[in-house]
This record gives structure tokens, C-alpha cells and sequence, in this order.
């Protein structure tokens, strides 16, 4: 018996189903059986983890502000993420842009809040986090598009340099440091929440829902729309399908990829404001690898902006719920809940691969002379 | 796909809607609390199942403590743990503890501080004790810390006595940090006076590694201090035994920290400053009890700042090992008492001098900087008054040891 | 009995997902035969042979080499049974010379280049009387040179069993016959050789006896002497064929595209087209024949205004278009349809549908920020209608339709657009007959309408048949213009390689320059 691996053609909408339901299924199995093996309740344990331990909880409602301040960034920049895939431009740099969309907008609270209006403030937050990432994206996009570089390096790279810049303004205690709190005697971020911060609405009971859970969904629609119904839109699926083809059309296929890639980047950079303008303070780890997971995301989704919430709402689901489980047993810390996210991802990827190919078993018939 | 995420938020709703109907008061402390029903909440910098280092001490601190006290450490311990120094983490983490009914939150790690804070106003029926910050209120959220330098006072003189035995002035000191925290700043300053009570003209070379662990260079800055500054004993603030191990690997001596290093380095370790974190554990449980609601917890600690030291035995040396000089156990065991006692502290206008015998006086001698303080990110900004406190006087006030302190003492330095 | 076969196959089925691509299929091989392995594009000619070659496996069926039942997993396998094969694209080293291509695939190569590698090479050249210098780099060789370098390859593993997969398409006229000068020589020496072709005149000007394909199944074997072109296409199609290509005579207008003294550059910088002047008429079919790569897709591109015009004019109804974006060629009406190897990679967006295909370059007009879905849905519809575009929907990714359909597709969007010039580049590439004759009906029409077609082909039968006249390039320079109906093969073979400069034939007129030409007032209008 031997096998190869085949493309397969459109799999019907219930098999895929079928396939990424099964590979979740199959990684809590195997997630049972590890926490079986270090002696937890695995059915206790879900349960804890898909009702994000929800259930018998007196604050429930701090769970799902903390579980859709979660959310939000991830399904803004996966969104994002997504327009410049649908280009084949391979932004990999969805971490550097929202450092700096981050930086612009700790800079503009600072030195703005309680200067302006508080709504001044918050639109000015947003348009610099927009401007300051849309231009780190744009930077790639233009070396791409004068030189050829390649895009997935240079975005890569870029994380890196964005991440070392926020590490030496959050730990560097000078004079000129405004980022960093003067009252404190060591390197602690500046604080704004109490200046200036995105509101939340009173809802049901005690649950208020972030303004900019409802912002997040209103660009979702547009950018469903964007993509699906204008000409930029359609653009970007023939510069993505065939750029020659896109040139041949008369589409300026250079300044279709800088404008596409510096939406891209906007995104990411207001994800970042979303972030930074409702937590009020900026940190190192204030990504929270959105720009990675976005990735994942965006792939799993197909680039559907519909999916992308979807996949998003699960994959935070995946995250705060092993979090708060972890909480309650003693044996499972945060680096076994993490694994059991990689062990789900993982064959929810290789699910993913499955609906692409197939691997197909072969028959060898008669004496073997060749041995391959 | 528009109506299956339709689905999804409508369902969240619901189950919010559900949830938020179901009790009433968040976190509600029921009247008579006891040991069977407190419920401990932890927030961690790094792993629970750690097995070294800063989180393990605290765990094990918690955990000991709840077991003296008789309570079951799988149902009424509740733990976040690798929660980042990150203010909606710890909030978030805070929110789950909450959730689970806790009574008491511990947060180990300085960077919470801000979040401890606001926690502490939006969830009055909750203690909030926080693990080394300054912050605190009235009712229900308290810092607590141990008098280090103390301890590692007491390790100082043992140094000190093996450097006039060994006849080398030259002291070594890997430092996770030095000015810029007050923390690790008096812990230095406490080891330095310590060395200097046994030997007047001993030398303190100090090495900044800029980092709470970083394993490789605590090797790498003791062999440093070993081979380039001569130093003959080697002391550490930082989470492994490696200066330990580069020094008897060297043939020098050492003094450790956070747990007795003697297995480590059996031929080096002399002695090491320890902390006995159950003392505050079940200190700050107990109180938990005893209050029975959460805005009289600071009340009956009786203070928002714990600060315990060698006489509540939060902090303490560990046993002496066979490489200690002589009479070494006899002059520890002195000081020790005239601390206990309260007749006499480490930052004072009063020094002590420790004969070869082990026989310990007091005489009135200013405490002096080494001439340079840490100001606005410059590690050596001249002084204007080296002298910090006048022979005789008091000591300084525990907010300049715990907040402010950001100057070495005389014969110490940075390398 | 068995001994009799080189090769037998027989029941030999493989699929590539829900395609068959071979089916239950039966095949022998004799000793010492040339065999023609006949079938349209997509028929599983090329299949069937990589499982011989072990770069696939059969999914069922069995393989006997010289009557033992062997299973080849590998191309090693297949060398170590001595079978070889010739691809389509060549598997060659650029930077390594002839011989050391040669060595660096063999079976036993050893660490150490050895010194008699290229006396080697020379002894195998000599003895099949193939014309090549061992010390050549690949990168300097010329196509034909190239596909004789891997015959040797083939030849020097030991290979008795060798497979030509569509060796002529990329030769001129005097290198085909050249090769099969080779092959005969082989064939005497004993070599069993299996070449796939859907040329019919080579099949019965070579082979020995040939075998059908259709559909991925097998259909019959038969003997050369004893069949002829028109049954072979029966066998082939599995129906009846007329196997003319209509010319109909039209009246000609004014030249509508006038190309002078035209330089243009290659991606890597060289010259590819070498001051080329032609011209078209409303009304007429110009083909341009060459040997692949000298020069085609920069003209074309050029005219398209995609690819920058170095020097010289080029005059569209008088007015001079060079350096105009692409966006205003069209508007002018000159459409271009050009098809690379791969087929999708310009003129379509593979993955968009019919409807968004057909928007490709009108887009721009609708209205507001918004594309107008419904204008491509009708296009679309109609166009589908007309050119009877076999597909489930209007909404169908391109990629999933057939070779002949994404013609269709292209075409019907490019003559929707009312050109008055069609450049059209390998039109019926990889088409079944009756798609390209469908093709061949289209481009008449228009030419009936008065369009004027550059026609970029590589058949010569077929370019003979449909063009008026012939513009034939050699590197990049114009060898001349011929009347369709007046040359030969022969006549273009020449030219195709240079041996033929007709360029000057007739004194009184240069080739490429219209007697009425409107290069004067476009002149005037460039210098005003």
C-alpha cells in the first residue's frame, strides 16, 4: 500500500462541517485523555470551558465584557488581515502595525486627555492609531511595489522592530518618557483610563456592551460590502487573482496594492485603538498575538468576513474559557490549557487541509521489481 | 453564515441574561466566615506547577498556610497563573477569581499594582492583598512585604566574617537590579553594612543583570566578579543557585537567597536570606476570618502595610553551614536579638561592630550613601548630602526602604 | 509470445479526484517500433506515460516490461528498467554544460566529476548522428538543442524504451525532420519509442503503428501503412470531421494597426522585438509564426500598451499610440486576448466568476462606488448564449470551466467590447478539435465584421488555412510577409529559423509597409 495526497474539488458545505467538528471532537478527546491523565474531570473541565464559567457565576456579565474585549481586536484585525490576503499580499506584520496603531494612540490620550473633549480625543486616538500603522503597513507595500521585495519577510521583520521600540519606551525611565508614569518610581505605563476611555452602554442587568463591539460590527457589514460590491473591491480580487491580468485591464495594479495594504494596516492600527483606548494603558504584551492568531483566523475563514466573526468568536471562546477552567483546578495551569488550544487548532488546521486534498491509498498489483 | 452568528450572539446574550438573573451581589461574604469557607483567589506571574523560583515560594507559601490552617487546597484555592503584568490581564484574571466566589485575592507580583487597586474599589466585598506595592485603602486592599535587608544583614555578617578569615576585603553581589528598584537597593545596602560590621574595610562589588532571571548571566556575572574583581565570597539577589554554584566551582564562598542553597553548593554556601511566606499567608488569612466581611480586613491587620520582618519570622537566615567562619553562629544569633527586640534596626545612625569573637557593640556612626542616587534614569546623579542619617539618629522611615531608597552605601560598587 | 512486447500494458485506470484520466486502458509495445500515441488534449496521452515513467502510480491495472509484471514507484525505477522519458519542459541544469547535465543524473554518478565525461557524450551523439557540442551550457542552447541533449541524457542511462512527449511542438520544420531522422536511427538500434502527438501529419510520417486515446479510454491500435488522416481523426474526435478551415475573401479597408521600425525589450532587458514594422487591414487575419519565445508576448504586450515601446511608431487609425496606457488602448478598440502557457494568466481572473470576468474592463463605467454586477450578468449570459460557453453558471469560477470554454469566455468578452483590432495569441491552445474549430468560426466572424485580427499561432497547417497573410519572427526581427495561400511549410520552416530573409523580395515595397499607409498624417499629429 502506498499514498499521495490528491486536490480535491468542492467538498459539499455539510462535509466540511462534518470534518471541522470532527477535529475539534477528536482534539478534546485527546485533550480528555491528557487531563484524565493528570487526574481532572475532563467532562468538568469543558464544561467549565465552553460556558467560559458562566455558569453559577455571580459577575457573568464581567465575562462577557472581558470575552468581547477579547474579541474585538482579533476579529478587526483578522478583518483586516484578510483584505490584503484577498490581494495575495502576505501581511504577516498584523503585530508591528498594532504596536504602532497602540503607540499612537497611548501618545494621543496622554497628551490629549482631558485637554479636549472626550469624544475629540477618541476619534483623534483612532485617526492616529489608523495613520501610524496604515503607514508601517504602507512602507512594505511601497518597497514591494518599487522594488519587488518580498512582503511576508519584510512585514515579518518589521513586527520585530516595532516590538523592541514599545519594550524600550515601556521600560526606559527618562525625563522625556511621558509614556511611563512620573509618579512612579519605576517603569510603570502612564495610565489614562481615567481621562479618556471608549464607553460602554448599559445593557441588560449589570452588562454594559463597548461601543466598539457595535463599531466592530458595523465594519464588518462594510467591509462585506467594500469587497463584495465596489469596484476597490473587485479590484483587489482581480490584482489578487492575477495581477497581469489586473494590468492588462488598466487597473494601476501599484497603487491598487499601496491603497489596499494601507486600509489593511488602518485596520489593524484602530484594532489597536479599540484595544488601548478601552483598557486605558499601554503594556509589552498589549498584541496579545492578535497579529498572529488573526493569521489563523483569517485562513481558517476562508477571507469570508461573515466566517471570520465566526471563527474569531470561537477561537476566543477556545482561549478565555481554558483560561478561567485553569482557574479552577489545581492541577492544570495556563501552559496545559495552552496546549490544549494548539492540540484543537492544530487538527482544526489539518480538518482544514482535508477539505483541500485528500490522501488516497493505492494498490500495488503483482511482484515488486523496483523498490521505491 | 449571517444567521448562524446571529445565532451565536443571541445565545451569548441569553446566557448573560441568565447568569447576570441569577445572584444578586457580586462576590457576597457571607457572615461568619471560617477556615472551611474562605476562599483563597491567586494571581500569578508565572506557573502554579512551577517548581523553583518566585511564583513556587509564593505558592508554597499559600498552599502551607492554608494547610496549617486546615483548609482543603483543591477546593478553596483558586489560581490565575502566568498572568503578564498587564493592567485588563490582571483585571480579567481578578473577574475569574471573583466569579469563583473567592474571598481573598493575592497578587504576587509588583506590575499589578494599578489593577489591584481598581479591583479593590469595584469589588468592596473582596480583600485584595497585594504581594510588594505600596498601594492600599482604608478597608479592603492591603501590600504586604518582608524586611529583607534584615535577613540579608544577618547573611552580610556571615560574609563578612569569612572575608577576614579568607583575608580578602572583596565582596561580590549579583543584583537583579540595583537603584532603580527600592526593593533590590536596600537589600544590597542590608548585605553591605552587614559585611562591613564584621570587616570595616571590606568592598562590595555590585553586578546589574537588569532582570529578575536570567539564569545564564547569574552564572556568568559570579564568575565575573570571581575572576576580574577578585571577589572571595559572593552574595545574589536573583532566582537561581548559579552564583552559587560558580563559586564553588571557583573555591570561593557564597551567601544565597530565597531558599537555604547549602545542597547546591555544599563546599560554598555559608548561609542564605530567606522568606517564609506562609507567615503572611496565614497572617492575612486569619485576619480574613476574623474580619468576617471584607471592609474590616485592613482593620484587623491592624495596618494596609504589612511589613514584616526577622521578628514576625517572615524573613530569616537559613541554618549556618560547616563553611562559616568561626563564631559566626554566635554574632548572627546577637544581632538577631537586638533586632528582634526592637533595641536596634539596620538603617540607622548606630552601627555595630562585630569582634573576631563574635561579640557584637554599638556605636553611633552616620549612614552615608556612596555618593550617587538613581534620579530619572540615571543610574549615578551625584548627591548633595551624603550623609543619610546623622550618628545616632533613627532609622529611615519604612516608606524610603520599601518606595524611595535609590542610593548604595558607602563601599559599595557598581561594576 | 510475450517476449514479442516491450511494453504491456493492460487495465491500467488512474484518477485525479473525480476525473478519470485513464480508464481500463490496454497497450502494447513491440521491440524495435516507433509507436504514436494519438489523442486531443486532455484524451490521457501524457498520464498514461508518467505512470510508465514512475512519476505516478496506477490506481489498478498491471505493467510488464520485456513480459516480467514490474511495478514502477519512481523515475529511478524506470530508469533502472530502462525507460526514459522526454518532457514537455525540459529537466535541464541552465548553468551546467551539455555533459555535465548528462552526468549529473546518472545512476552511479560517483563524488568525482571525471575528465572523459564530454568524449563520452560524443561517443553517443556520433552514434545516433545527433549534432551537439558537450561543452555548451544549457543556457546558451537553443529549444531544439536542448530537447536533443535530453534524448541523450535518455539515451546514455541505457534507456531501450523511449517516450517523446509532443517533441515537435517547440521544433521548426527542419528540426523535426532532423529528429525524426534520429528516431529511425534508434529504432534500427533497436530502441522501442512511443511519441505523443496530435499532429497527424507527423504520426503518419513516422510512426510504425499507432494508438488512440479518447476520453481517458483506450481505443484502438492500428498499423500506419494501412489507415489514413481522416480515420485517425475519427478515432481521435469519435465522429466525423471536416477538417477544413474556412477563408472567407473579404474586402479590405485602409490598415487599421500600422507597427515601424518597433524595439522592444524582454523582462530580462534584451531586445525581443527588433525594429518590426507590419501592418492590418479591417477585414483580414494576420498570423505571426515563430519558433516559441522569439518575440510574441513582448509584441503583443506591447500593442496592449502593457510593456513599454523602446523606439518606433505605432499608428492606430492614423493617431500615434505609443506610450498610452493600457485603459485608453482599449477605449481606441483594440482588444487583445492572450493566452500564456498556463492559460488563466492574463486576459482572466481564474478564480472570479463568468459575470466578474466579463466586468474585467468596464468596470470603471458604472456609476458610483459600486460595480455594476448586473451589466456582467447579462454580458455574461449572452455570451454563454452565443458562443454556446458550456458551463453550470454564470457564477462559475472560470478556472473550473473547460480549455475551450475559457476561450470562449475570453473571446466573447474581448469581441463583446466591439474591437476594430483583435490581437489574439494561441487561441486554440490545448483545445480538442471541435473546440478550436468553434475558435476558428469566431474569428472569422469577426474578421467579417471588419475587424482586423493578429493571429499569434503555432500550427502552421492551421495558420496556412485561417490567415491571410503570414508575418514570420526570428529573433525578434521580421523574416517577412507571406501570402497564406502562396507559401509553403517548408518556405516558413526557413524563415522561422533565419536561413530566409524575405524581407526584401519585392524592391519596390519593403514587407511590412502599407502602400496606403496613414503614417504620414500620424506623423504630422505626433510632431504637432
Amino acid at each position: 500500500m502506498g499514498m499521495h495526497i490528491v486536490k480535491r474539488e468542492n467538498l459539499p458545505l455539510w462535509q466540511k462541517v462534518c470534518l471541522y467538528v470532527g477535529a475539534v471532537a477528536a482534539a478534546l478527546l485527546l485533550g480528555a485523555v491528557l487531563l484524565l491523565a493528570i487526574g481532572v474531570d475532563p467532562i468538568a473541565y469543558y464544561n467549565r470551558m465552553f460556558t467560559l464559567g458562566t455558569v453559577g457565576n455571580p459577575i457573568a456579565y464581567k465575562v462577557y465584557a472581558n470575552y468581547l474585549a477579547d474579541l474585538v481586536p482579533l476579529v478587526l484585525t483578522s478583518l483586516a488581515l484578510s483584505l490584503a490576503f484577498k490581494m495575495k499580499f502576505w501581511n504577516i506584520g498584523g503585530e508591528g502595525q498594532f504596536i504602532m496603531g497602540a503607540l499612537a494612540t497611548a501618545v494621543v490620550a496622554i497628551k490629549l486627555g482631558g485637554v479636549l473633549p472626550t469624544a475629540v480625543v477618541l476619534i483623534l486616538m483612532c485617526l492616529a492609531a489608523m495613520v501610524a500603522a496604515g503607514i508601517y503597513g504602507l512602507i512594505v507595500a511601497a518597497l514591494k511595489v518599487k522594488f519587488g521585495t518580498n512582503e511576508t519577510l519584510l512585514t515579518l521583520m518589521l513586527n520585530y522592530v516595532a516590538l523592541y521600540l514599545l519594550t524600550y519606551l515601556m521600560e526606559t525611565k527618562v525625563p522625556w518618557n511621558f509614556l511611563l508614569d512620573p509618579t512612579a518610581v519605576r517603569p510603570v505605563p502612564q495610565s489614562f483610563d481615567k481621562m479618556v476611555k471608549f464607553p460602554s452602554i448599559p445593557l441588560v442587568g449589570k452588562f454594559s456592551l463597548n461601543v466598539c463591539v457595535i463599531f466592530v460590527v458595523l465594519i464588518g457589514l462594510l467591509i462585506h460590502v467594500y469587497l463584495r460590491r465596489t469596484k476597490q473591491g473587485y479590484e483587489i480580487s482581480v490584482v489578487g487573482d492575477s495581477a497581469g491580468t489586473a494590468r492588462y485591464a488598466g487597473m494601476k495594479v501599484g497603487p491598487i496594492v499601496l491603497r489596499t495594504v494601507f486600509l489593511s494596516a488602518c485596520l489593524i492600527g484602530l484594532a489597536a485603538a479599540f484595544k488601548v483606548g478601552s483598557t486605558g494603558i499601554l503594556s509589552t504584551t498589549i498584541t496579545e498575538d492578535v497579529g498572529w492568531t488573526g493569521i489563523i483566523v483569517a485562513w481558517l475563514a476562508q477571507l469570508n468576513t461573515w466566517a471570520i466573526f465566526l471563527v474569531s468568536a470561537l477561537v476566543c471562546v477556545l482561549h478565555y474559557g481554558s483560561t478561567v477552567a485553569a482557574a479552577t483546578f489545581a492541577q492544570v495551569d495556563s501552559s496545559f490549557a495552552n496546549m490544549l488550544q494548539g492540540v484543537i487548532l492544530f487538527l482544526v488546521l489539518a480538518a482544514d487541509f482535508f477539505t483541500r486534498f485528500r490522501v488516497v491509498m493505492v494498490k500495488k498489483g503483482g511482484s515488486d521489481h523496483g523498490n521505491g | 453564515m449571517k444567521k448562524i452568528l446571529a445565532l451565536v450572539m443571541a445565545m451569548v446574550l441569553v446566557l448573560g441574561l441568565v447568569a447576570c438573573g441569577e445572584t444578586g451581589a457580586a462576590g457576597s461574604n457571607e457572615e461568619g466566615l471560617s477556615a472551611q469557607t474562605l476562599k483563597v483567589g491567586a494571581i500569578y506571574i508565572n506557573s502554579k506547577n512551577d517548581t523553583a523560583g518566585y511564583t513556587f515560594a509564593h505558592h508554597s507559601g499559600i498552599t502551607a498556610a492554608m494547610k496549617e490552617l486546615g483548609m482543603d487546597t483543591e477546593k478553596q484555592l483558586f489560581i490565575v497563573d502566568e498572568v503578564p503584568e498587564k493592567k485588563d490581564d490582571v483585571l480579567a484574571a481578578v473577574d475569574t477569581l471573583v466569579g469563583n466566589g473567592v474571598n481573598i485575592i493575592f497578587g504576587i507580583s509588583f506590575g499589578y499594582i494599578d489593577a489591584m487597586e481598581e479591583a479593590a474599589a469595584e469589588y468592596p466585598n473582596v480583600i485584595f492583598s497585594h504581594g510588594t506595592g505600596y498601594k492600599s485603602n482604608e478597608t479592603n486592599f492591603n501590600n504586604y512585604f518582608g524586611r529583607a535587608y534584615q535577613a540579608r544583614y544577618l547573611a552580610g555578617i556571615a560574609a563578612g566574617l569569612k572575608s577576614l578569615e579568607l583575608g580578602n576585603n572583596n565582596v561580590g553581589y549579583v543584583a537583579a537590579h540595583t537603584t532603580d528598584y527600592a526593593e533590590t537597593a536596600s537589600g544590597i545596602n542590608g548585605f553591605a553594612l552587614g559585611v562591613q560590621a564584621a570587616n570595616p574595610n571590606a568592598k562590595i562589588y555590585v553586578k546589574n543583570l537588569n532582570n529578575w532571571a536570567d539564569e545564564v548571566n547569574e552564572k556568568a556575572y559570579a564568575e565575573e566578579l570571581i575572576n576580574s574583581y577578585n571577589c572571595g565570597v559572593i552574595s545574589q539577589h536573583c532566582d537561581s543557585a548559579q552564583p552559587q554554584i560558580a563559586a564553588q566551582t571557583a573555591g570561593v564562598f557564597g551567601c544565597g537567597y530565597n531558599s537555604d542553597m547549602t545542597p547546591d553548593a555544599p563546599k560554598a554556601h555559608l548561609t542564605a536570606a530567606i522568606w517564609n511566606w506562609n507567615v503572611y499567608y496565614r497572617t492575612a488569612m486569619e485576619a480574613a476570618i476574623k474580619a468576617g466581611t471584607a471592609d474590616k480586613f485592613v482593620a484587623t491587620m491592624g495596618t494596609s502595610a504589612y511589613y514584616g520582618g526577622l521578628k514576625e519570622g517572615f524573613v530569616d537566615v537559613s541554618p549556618l553551614s560547616e563553611n562559616c567562619a568561626e563564631n559566626t553562629d554566635k554574632a548572627i544569633k546577637a544581632v538577631k536579638e537586638l533586632i528582634i527586640s526592637g533595641e536596634w534596626d539596620v538603617f540607622t545612625g548606630v552601627k555595630l561592630e562585630i569582634a573576631a569573637d563574635g561579640t557584637v557593640t554599638q556605636k553611633d556612626a552616620a549612614l552615608e550613601s556612596n555618593g550617587f542616587q538613581h534620579k530619572d534614569g540615571d543610574f549615578k546623579v551625584p548627591m548633595e548630602n551624603v550623609e543619610v542619617v546623622a550618628a545616632g539618629g533613627a532609622s529611615v522611615e519604612d516608606g524610603v526602604i520599601t518606595g524611595t531608597m535609590n542610593y548604595l552605601v558607602a563601599g559599595v560598587e557598581e561594576v | 509470445m510475450t517476449e514479442e512486447y516491450a511494453i504491456q500494458l493492460s487495465g491500467i485506470t488512474k484518477a485525479f479526484g473525480s476525473v478519470v484520466a485513464n480508464k481500463n486502458i490496454d497497450l502494447n509495445v513491440r521491440q524495435g517500433e516507433i509507436l504514436a500515441l494519438l489523442g486531443e488534449n486532455g484524451s490521457g496521452k501524457t498520464t498514461l506515460m508518467n505512470m510508465l515513467s514512475g512519476i505516478y502510480q496506477p490506481d489498478s491495472g498491471t505493467i510488464r516490461v520485456n513480459g516480467k509484471e514490474v511495478s514502477i514507484h519512481s523515475p529511478e525505477d524506470a530508469k533502472r528498467l530502462g525507460i526514459g522519458m522526454v518532457h514537455q519542459h525540459f529537466k535541464l541544469v541552465d548553468v551546467f554544460s551539455a555533459a555535465d547535465n548528462v552526468w549529473m543524473g546518472r545512476e552511479k554518478a560517483g563524488f568525482r566529476l571525471k575528465r572523459n565525461r564530454y568524449a563520452e557524450m560524443e561517443a553517443i551523439a556520433k552514434k545516433f548522428g545527433f549534432d551537439i557540442d558537450p561543452r555548451k551550457k544549457v543556457c546558451n542552447m537553443a529549444v531544439s538543442e536542448k530537447q536533443t541533449l535530453e534524448i541523450i541524457k535518455v539515451l546514455s542511462y541505457g534507456a531501450k524504451i523511449i517516450i517523446l512527449d509532443e517533441p515537435t511542438a517547440v521544433l521548426t520544420v527542419q528540426e523535426i525532420q532532423k529528429l525524426f531522422t534520429v528516431l529511425r536511427k534508434m529504432k534500427d538500434e533497436g530502441h522501442s519509442i512511443i511519441i505523443i502527438t496530435h499532429k497527424l501529419g507527423e504520426v503518419m510520417e513516422i510512426s510504425d503503428r499507432v494508438a488512440i486515446l479518447r476520453k481517458g479510454e483506450y481505443i484502438t491500435t492500428v498499423n500506419t501503412a494501412e489507415t489514413d488522416e481522416q480515420a485517425l481523426t475519427e478515432w481521435m474526435v469519435g465522429r466525423k470531421v471536416d477538417l477544413n478551415i474556412d477563408r472567407p475573401a473579404m474586402e479590405k479597408t485602409k490598415p487599421l494597426l500600422e507597427l515601424r521600425d518597433v524595439c522592444i525589450r524582454s523582462d530580462e532587458g534584451t531586445t525581443a522585438i527588433d525594429g518590426v514594422s507590419f501592418y492590418i487591414r479591417g477585414g483580414e487575419i494576420l498570423g505571426v509564426a515563430g519558433i516559441a519565445g522569439c518575440g510574441q508576448k513582448e509584441l503583443c504586450e506591447a500593442i496592449a500598451g502593457l510593456r513599454p515601446i523602446e523606439k518606433g511608431q505605432m499608428i492606430h487609425k492614423g493617431d500615434n499610440i505609443v506610450g498610452l496606457p493600457p485603459r485608453v488602448i482599449l477605449e481606441k478598440g483594440i482588444s487583445m486576448s492572450f493566452i500564456p502557457e498556463d492559460r488563466l494568466g492574463m486576459g482572466l481572473a481564474p478564480s472570479l466568476s463568468i459575470t466578474d470576468n466579463m466586468l474585467l474592463k468596464n468596470y470603471a463605467d458604472a456609476k458610483g462606488p459600486f460595480v455594476d454586477r448586473k451589466q456582467g450578468r447579462a454580458d455574461a449570459q449572452q455570451v454563454i448564449r452565443e458562443l454556446e460557453v458550456v458551463t453550470p453558471s454564470t457564477e462559475t469560477p472560470v478556472r473550473r470551466l473547460s480549455g475551450g470554454n475559457v476561450q470562449k469566455v475570453l473571446l466573447g468578452r474581448e469581441i463583446k467590447a466591439g474591437p476594430n483590432v483583435l490581437v489574439t495569441a494561441y487561441p486554440v491552445r490545448g483545445l480538442d478539435i471541435h473546440s478550436s474549430y468553434a475558435i476558428y468560426d469566431i474569428l472569422n466572424r469577426q474578421k467579417k465584421d471588419g475587424v482586423g485580427i493578429l493571429f499569434v499561432g503555432e500550427d502552421l497547417d492551421v495558420m496556412m488555412a485561417l490567415c491571410d497573410k503570414i508575418l514570420v519572427l526570428c529573433h525578434g526581427k521580421v523574416m517577412g510577409v507571406v501570402h497564406a495561400h502562396k507559401t509553403t511549410k517548408e518556405e516558413l520552416g526557413l524563415m522561422m529559423t533565419g536561413s530566409l530573409d524575405l524581407t526584401n523580395k519585392y524592391e519596390d515595397k519593403p514587407a511590412g509597409i502599407a502602400k496606403d499607409s496613414l503614417f504620414g498624417d500620424g506623423q504630422q499629429k505626433v510632431e504637432g
